[in-house]
């Protein structure tokens, strides 16, 4: 996807005051959530305060080292980092859940560019989330 | 991509970035790009100081007026240092006969250490099958992989789980669980030469 330009929202706060949520393409959810398939467009929700135990991941590329996430989900989804940023005033507040995508995506881009990607954004911003952290696998 | 989605809605973003040529076409509105492998966005595992410059570093992003933003993280995390992560095509191949499926059994005390010893993560039930069932799983595999007969429709589900939920580990002495990563090919290899359709099969067994 070769893009000409790009859309851009300033932060018009302090990140101090500002609401976090963290957005993965990294293909992970809540243990017993329904695993991503390959092509597969859809999101999970997964709320901040899932202990790491919870959280597996099932993105269905076989091309990258899995075994960090294993022993540290912060490598890949950074809540415990989130939460200190937040415990020491860095960043305002948390949001009340996080969401997680597959990456890896072949075009069409449709559903996610139209459907699934718009719908996170909404209920993002329906939480008071001011700044999103995007992370890939 | 995500990125420019959240920012038509009025949400800032910031990302890191794993693969500087991607990012350059798809121009996100502010990206870190980092020098660490696939699977390590936030650099190492167990590095908490480490992650918290790199997400510091991401946020910095943040106070710009105008994007794109794209810019390189400037520490030199594996100064001097060779890395030698391993990717699943670069781990060596011992010569090995023993038993997939007793392997398979074998790990199990090591796993489980390994899942008390790490606050009860696993990789294992992602996909619903049962511990208990995986040597059966195995021996189902390796009777397909061999070309003996076997009831195709009972081996399309099993056989993508165990692809998934095998467990990891290192039996003692150091030697990783080599023998089912030696055994995967095999039955991806069987699998795509006698019918195309079970390309599926193989790929779950693969993941």
């Amino acid at each position: 996807m070769l893009n000409d330009s790009a859309p851009f929202t300033p932060l018009r706060k302090a990140l101090s005051e500002s609401r976090l949520a963290l957005v993965t393409t990294a293909g992970i959810h809540l243990r017993g959530d329904t695993p991503f398939a390959g092509g597969d467009q859809s999101f999970r929700a997964i709320p901040t305060d899932t202990p790491p135990s919870d959280i597996v991941q099932s993105h269905a590329s076989i091309g990258f080292d899995r075994t960090a996430f294993q022993r540290d989900i912060n490598v890949v989804f950074p809540l415990d980092r989130a939460r200190e940023f937040v415990a020491r005033s860095e960043i305002g507040s948390l949001s009340r859940t996080c969401f997680s995508f597959m990456g890896a995506q072949r075009p069409p881009y449709d559903r996610l560019l139209q459907e699934t990607g718009p719908e996170v954004a909404r209920r993002l911003r329906t939480e008071g989330v001011d700044v999103v952290f995007l992370t890939g696998t | 991509m995500l990125a420019r989605v959240f920012e038509e809605h009025g949400l800032a973003t910031t990302s890191i970035s794993l693969v500087r040529e991607h990012t350059e076409k798809v121009k996100p509105p502010r990206a870190l790009f980092v020098p660490f492998p696939f699977g390590h966005p936030l650099g190492e595992a167990n590095d908490p100081e480490l992650q918290t410059r790199v997400m510091g570093a991401a946020f910095a992003l943040l106070e710009r007026e105008t994007g794109p933003v794209l810019e390189d993280y400037p520490e030199d995390v594996y100064a001097g240092q060779n890395i030698n992560l391993a990717q699943a095509n670069s781990v060596p191949r011992p010569d090995v006969s023993d038993d997939v499926a007793f392997e398979v059994t074998r790990l199990r005390p090591y796993y489980e250490q390994w899942v008390s010893a790490n606050a009860g993560r696993t990789a294992v039930g992602v996909t619903g099958v049962e511990q208990r069932r995986f040597r059966g799983l195995v021996r189902l595999l390796e009777a397909y992989a061999e070309g003996r007969e076997i009831e195709q429709r009972r081996a399309i589900a099993p056989v993508r789980a165990l692809g998934s939920g095998r467990p990891q580990g290192v039996l003692p002495g150091g030697t990783p669980a080599a023998k089912a990563g030696r055994f995967v090919p095999g039955i991806e290899r069987v699998v795509v030469e006698r019918d195309p359709k079970l390309d599926a099969i193989a790929f779950g067994i693969a993941r």
